[in-house]
C-alpha cells in the first residue's frame, strides 16, 4: 500500500504525501524512457532525411501488435523469439514504408510529404483496427503485484523498461560514434548532396536509418503495451509526445531526444497532481506548442 | 429519397468546410492541420446557445464570431512558424481544443455530448424536414462559394498567392506578409465555423468524438483530391469523397461486418492520399495560371 | 461553366438513382436493435444480442407475431454516442422500423433518444440506469430501474459496513455522473464524508494516475462506479501497484466477463445491483431455455432484462399493431402487472420500472450474493 506505516511512524501524513510524490516521479521517469525511445527514432529520420515522419506513431503501434500476433495462437511463440521477430517485422515495415511511400517523394515539397505521411498513418492505424478491432487488448501475462521498495511500487515490466532503454541508448551511442555507418548517417544529415559526392552510399545508409528508427519505435511500443495495454490509437498520441520530446531536445539531436523524453514523462506525471487527469495528454501538446513558439531556430520561414 | 437528401446536405456542408480550408492551404500556403477545431467551435457555440433558447439568427452570428476570434488568437503565435512546424503547432492546437471539449464537462457536457440540438428557425421559418434543411444549407454553400470567389479574385487574393509562391518577393514589394496570413486564417476559421454550425443543427448531436484528426484528414483529402488552389476543386472533392464515405455508411450489411467496414473505408482514404501525393499531387482540377505543376513535386 | 453545371447534374442524377431503394414485400416483422457490437463496451452488446436472439427464437418457434416471424435488424453502434445516433438514424430512415432496442450505456442511449423521439419511433432500454434516461419524450421507455434507488443502495451499503469516509471514482458520463450524484447526496445525508471525486474516461489503457489520486489517503474503501473493460484495466493496475482498499461498485460491473478479464485482481470486490428473485417460475423457465440454446455459457450481464424487453415488445406489437403509436400505447397496457424474468414490468409515468437492490461480491472467481 502506498505509504505503509512501517517506514515513517511519526509524521505519517507527510510521509504519505511524499511517497505519493515519489511514485509519480518514478512513473514519470518510466514513461519518459518510453517517450525517449520514440523520440530517438523520430529525430533520427529527421536528421537523415529532413522531414518529420507523421506515421512514426504507427510503427510504434505495429511493433506492439506484431508481438501480440506472434505470441497469440496459432503462432504462439515464446517471448524471446517472438520479441526478436516482432522487431524484425517492424524494421521490415519501416523500410517498406520508406521504399514505397517516402522514396518516390524524396524530392517533393514539404506539404506533399506531410500529407502523404498523414495518409500513411491513417492507413496503418486503420489497418490494425481492421485486424484486431478497436477494443483494448493485453499480452495476457499473469497479473502480479509489484515490488515494494521504500513505499514505492515497481513491477517487473517497469524494471524491464528501464533496462531496455539503457541497452538501446548504449547501442545507439556505439553505433553513432564508433561505427562507419554512424559516420555516414551524420554526414548525410549534415549535407545530403555533399555526402553523395564524397561517395557515401546514401541508399544503404538511409535504409539503415529506417531499420534503427523502426526497431526503436517497435521496442518502445512493446514496452508501452507491456506496461499498459494495446489499442490501435496508441500510436498517434505517443507521436505527439515524441514530437514534443524531439523539439525539447533539439531536432536531430539524439541525446536531446533522450532528455526531452524523460522531461515530458516527468511533466505529465507531476502535472496531473495539480491539474485534472483528463488533460494529461494535453501537457505534452502544450510543451510542444510552447517549444515551437519560443525556440528561435524555427521562427524564420524556410529559405531553401 | 431520404438517403439522397442526406447525402446532398452532407456534401454541401463539407463543400463549405473544404472551401474554407482551401483558402488557407491552397491559396495562402498555410498547412493548417487543426482546422477541425474551428468546425467544432462553431458547432458547440451554436448548439449551446440554441439549447439555451437563444434564437438561431443570433447563435449563428455568435458561432461565426467565436470561430473567427479563435482563428485570430491561434494564428497570432503560430503564424511566425515555418511550414511544417506550423502544421504541427496547428495539429497541437486542434487536439488541445478537442480536449477542452472533452474535459470541461460543466460547459460542453464532455463525452456525453449535447443531444437534442433544435432545428434552426430563421426569420420565423423552421427548417425541420430534409428538403427544408437542404435548401438552407445550399443557400449558405452558394453564399460561401461566391464570397470566397470574390475574395480570391480580388487584389487581396492575388497577394495571398504571391505570398505562397515567394514570400521574400512579396515582402520586398512592401506587403505585410504576416497580416495577410492572419486575415486569411480568420476568414478560413469563420467559414469552418459556419460549416460546423450547419452540421450540428443537422445531426442534432455533438460530442468531442466528432472533432478529431480524422475530420481534418478528411477535409484535407477533399481539398487535395479536388485540386487545391482552385475554385471548383473543393466542390468536386467533396462530392466524390462524401458520397463515398456516407453512402457506404448507410449500406445494409450484416451487423458483424460493419466493424470491418469503417476501418476499411478509412484505410482506403489513407491509401488514396498517399497515391494522390505520389502520382497526382495537384488533384483532379489543376490550378490555373501555374506555369507547371512540377512545383508540387519539386524542391520548393 | 455550362459544361460544369451539366456534369454536376448528371453526377447528381446518378447519385439519386443509386440511393433510391427498391421496395420489398414485408415477410417478417422487423425490429431494430442498435447494440454495441464493437468498441469499448462491446462486451455488453454481445451479451444483449445473445439474450435477444434467444427470446426471438422462442417467439418464432411458437408461431411468431401475427403469423410472421420476428427479424431483428442489428446495427453496430461502436460504443460511442455519435455512432449510436448514426445507428438509430439508419434504422429509422433506411429500415423504417417502428421500434428499436436501444444501446447500452446511458450516455449512448440519451444521445440517440431525441432522434427516435423526433421521428416518433419507440426506443427501449434494457440497461440504462441514469435518472433522466427517458426525458427525451413519450416514445422512450426502459425496462431497467433508475439509479435513484441504486445510489441510496450504495450509500446504505457503505454505512452498514462501517465505511464513513470514502473517495468516489466514476466513469465520466451520464450514468457515472448521475449515480455519483445520487450516492453523494444520500451518503452525506447519512453522515458520511466523500473525500474525493475522481472522474475518468471509459476506454483508456492507463488509469494509474487516477488510481493514485483517488487512493492517496489510503482509504479503507473506495467507491468505483465503473464498466467492465475499464474496470478490468483499473483493478489490474491497482493490484499491480499494491493498492489495498475495499472496492465498492455499481451494477454495471457485476459481470462474469469482469472476473474473466481481471482474475484475482477483483477477488472480494462488492457491489449493488437491482435484484429480482431467482425462485420464480419465469426465471426458472428462462434459465432452462438459456441452457438449451447456449449450454453452460454464463448468462451475460443484463441478459434477463433484454429477454424481458423482447417479450414485452412482442406483446405490444400483438396488441397495438406494427406502428410506433400503437406500440407506444400498448406498452403501458401490456406492462401492467406483467411478470417478466426480472420482476414486475409495470411502466410508471416516466416510462420506467421499479426494483429492489441487493449486494453482490466476487468470491473464488464467482459472482455471488454478498453475506457479511
Amino acid at each position: 500500500m502506498i505509504g505503509s506505516k512501517g517506514l515513517c511512524p511519526q509524521n505519517l501524513i507527510f510521509c504519505l504525501k511524499m511517497s505519493f510524490l515519489f511514485q509519480s516521479i518514478l512513473n514519470g521517469v518510466l514513461a519518459g524512457c518510453i517517450y525517449a525511445l520514440f523520440a530517438m527514432g523520430l529525430t533520427l529520420i529527421y536528421g537523415v532525411l529532413g522531414f518529420v515522419n507523421f506515421a512514426h506513431g504507427e510503427l510504434i503501434m505495429w511493433g506492439a501488435y506484431f508481438l501480440y500476433l506472434l505470441m497469440e495462437k496459432p503462432i504462439g511463440l515464446p517471448l524471446p523469439s517472438a520479441l526478436a521477430f516482432a522487431l524484425l517485422l517492424t524494421a521490415l515495415m519501416g523500410t517498406g514504408v520508406d521504399r514505397f511511400v517516402f522514396r518516390p517523394l524524396r524530392h517533393a515539397n514539404s506539404l506533399t510529404l506531410l500529407i502523404a505521411a498523414l495518409g500513411l498513418s491513417f492507413l496503418l492505424r486503420n489497418g490494425a483496427q481492421f485486424f484486431w478491432g478497436a477494443e483494448i487488448r493485453t499480452y495476457g501475462f499473469e497479473i502480479k503485484r509489484g515490488f515494494r521498495f521504500l513505499d514505492i511500487s515497481i513491477t517487473l515490466n517497469q524494471m524491464m523498461i528501464i533496462f531496455a532503454t539503457i541497452i538501446s541508448i548504449s547501442f545507439v551511442y556505439l553505433l553513432f560514434h564508433r561505427s562507419r555507418l554512424g559516420k555516414s548517417m551524420r554526414a548525410l544529415s549534415d549535407n545530403l548532396e555533399l555526402a553523395r559526392v564524397v561517395g557515401i552510399d546514401s541508399k544503404r545508409t538511409i535504409r539503415f536509418a529506417w531499420i534503427i528508427a523502426s526497431i526503436l519505435a517497435g521496442a518502445g511500443g512493446i514496452l508501452l503495451a507491456l506496461d499498459t495495454n494495446l489499442q490501435p490509437g496508441m500510436g498517434l498520441i505517443n507521436l505527439v509526445k515524441a514530437f514534443a520530446a524531439t523539439l525539447l531536445g533539439g531536432v536531430g539531436n539524439l541525446w536531446g531526444a533522450l532528455w526531452g523524453g524523460i522531461l515530458i514523462g516527468l511533466a505529465e506525471n507531476l502535472g496531473v497532481l495539480v491539474i485534472s487527469p483528463g488533460y494529461k495528454d494535453a501537457i505534452a501538446f502544450g510543451i510542444m506548442v510552447l517549444m515551437l513558439l519560443i525556440r528561435p531556430s524555427v521562427l524564420f520561414h524556410k529559405q531553401e | 429519397m431520404d438517403l439522397f437528401l442526406h447525402l446532398c446536405i452532407m456534401i454541401a456542408i463539407y463543400i463549405i468546410f473544404a472551401l474554407s480550408l482551401n483558402l488557407e492551404v491552397g491559396y495562402t500556403g498555410l498547412f493548417n492541420f487543426g482546422h477541425v477545431a474551428f468546425f467544432g467551435i462553431g458547432a458547440y457555440t451554436s448548439a449551446l446557445l440554441t439549447l439555451h433558447r437563444v434564437p438561431f439568427e443570433l447563435s449563428l452570428l455568435l458561432a461565426l464570431a467565436m470561430a473567427g476570434l479563435w482563428g485570430f488568437l491561434l494564428s497570432l503565435p503560430s503564424l511566425r512558424l515555418r511550414g511544417d512546424y506550423f502544421g504541427i503547432a496547428t495539429l497541437g492546437f486542434g487536439e488541445i481544443i478537442r480536449m477542452v471539449f472533452q474535459n470541461e464537462v460543466w460547459l460542453t457536457k464532455g463525452p456525453m455530448g449535447l443531444p437534442g440540438i433544435p432545428k434552426p428557425i430563421l426569420f420565423s421559418y423552421r427548417f425541420a424536414t430534409l428538403p427544408q434543411y437542404l435548401s438552407l444549407v445550399l443557400a449558405f454553400t452558394l453564399l460561401t462559394f461566391l464570397v470566397l470567389r470574390v475574395i480570391l479574385r480580388s487584389p487581396f487574393g492575388r497577394v495571398l498567392k504571391a505570398i505562397r509562391e515567394d514570400e521574400i518577393a512579396a515582402a520586398a514589394l512592401g506587403k505585410n506578409v504576416l497580416r495577410f496570413r492572419i486575415k486569411s486564417f480568420i476568414i478560413g476559421s469563420l467559414f469552418a465555423g459556419l460549416a460546423g454550425t450547419l452540421w450540428a443543427h443537422y445531426t442534432t448531436f455533438v460530442s468531442p468524438g466528432d472533432f478529431t484528426l480524422l475530420e481534418t484528414i478528411l477535409v484535407l483529402l477533399i481539398v487535395v483530391l479536388g485540386g487545391k488552389g482552385t475554385e471548383w476543386g473543393p466542390v468536386w472533392g467533396a462530392i466524390v469523397l462524401i458520397f463515398f464515405q456516407e453512402s457506404l455508411r448507410f449500406l445494409r450489411l450484416p451487423a458483424d461486418w460493419t466493424r470491418y467496414l469503417a476501418p476499411l473505408q478509412q484505410m482506403i482514404l489513407g491509401g488514396l492520399l498517399i497515391l494522390l501525393m505520389i502520382f497526382r499531387p495537384e488533384g483532379l482540377i489543376r490550378e490555373k495560371g501555374k506555369i507547371s505543376n512540377a512545383g508540387d513535386k519539386g524542391d520548393q | 461553366m455550362k459544361r460544369r453545371i451539366y456534369g454536376l447534374s448528371i453526377l447528381m442524377g446518378v447519385l439519386f438513382l443509386l440511393t433510391t431503394p427498391v421496395a420489398k414485400a414485408q415477410e417478417t416483422v422487423k425490429i431494430g436493435a442498435a447494440f454495441a457490437l464493437s468498441g469499448s463496451i462491446a462486451v455488453y452488446g454481445e451479451g444483449f444480442k445473445k439474450a435477444v436472439d434467444l427470446a426471438v427464437e422462442e417467439i418464432n418457434v411458437a408461431g411468431g407475431l401475427r403469423g410472421k416471424k420476428i427479424e431483428i435488424v442489428y446495427e453496430d453502434n461502436k460504443s460511442t454516442p455519435k455512432d449510436c445516433v448514426t445507428a438509430v438514424r439508419k434504422l429509422i430512415t433506411v429500415d423504417k422500423v417502428p421500434v428499436i432496442f436501444g444501446p447500452a450505456g446511458s450516455s449512448n442511449f440519451m444521445a440517440a433518444a431525441p432522434v427516435a423521439q423526433e421521428s416518433k419511433v419507440v426506443m427501449i432500454s434494457a440497461q440504462g440506469a441514469a435518472p433522466g434516461l427517458t426525458k427525451a419524450g413519450e416514445y422512450i421507455f426502459r425496462v431497467f430501474p433508475s439509479d435513484v434507488l441504486q445510489g441510496k443502495g450504495i450509500s446504505d451499503l457503505c454505512i452498514s459496513l462501517g465505511y464513513m469516509e470514502v473517495p468516489v471514482m466514476y466513469v465520466n458520463n451520464d450514468w457515472g455522473l448521475g449515480l455519483k450524484n445520487v450516492f453523494v447526496e444520500n451518503f452525506k445525508k447519512a453522515g458520511g464524508k466523500v473525500t474525493d471525486e475522481v472522474p475518468y474516461d471509459d476506454g483508456k489503457t492507463d488509469y494509474r494516475t487516477e488510481l493514485i489520486r483517488a487512493t492517496k489517503g489510503n482509504p479503507r474503501a473506495t467507491v468505483n462506479l465503473t464498466y467492465i473493460t475499464s474496470g478490468s484495466v483499473m483493478f489490474k493496475q491497482a493490484y499491480e501497484m499494491g493498492i489495498k482498499t475495499q472496492w465498492i461498485c455499481g451494477s454495471a460491473a457485476k459481470a462474469p466477463k469482469l472476473v474473466e478479464l481481471a482474475g484475482k485482481a477483483v477477488e472480494g470486490i462488492i457491489g449493488t445491483y437491482p435484484v429480482f428473485s431467482q425462485e420464480t417460475k419465469e426465471y426458472k423457465a428462462f434459465r432452462a431455455s438459456w441452457k438449451k440454446k447456449y449450454g453452460d455459457e454464463k448468462v451475460p450481464i443484463f441478459g434477463e432484462y433484454n429477454y424481458d424487453m423482447v417479450f414485452i415488445t412482442a406483446k405490444a406489437v400483438e396488441k397495438g399493431g406494427y406502428t410506433s403509436d400503437g406500440i407506444r400505447r400498448a406498452l403501458f397496457e401490456v406492462g401492467r402487472g406483467y411478470r417478466g424474468v426480472t420482476g414486475d414490468k409495470t411502466f410508471d409515468q416516466d416510462r420506467g420500472v421499479g426494483s429492489e437492490y441487493g449486494v453482490w461480491t466476487v468470491r473464488e472467481g464467482q459472482i455471488v450474493d454478498y453475506k457479511k
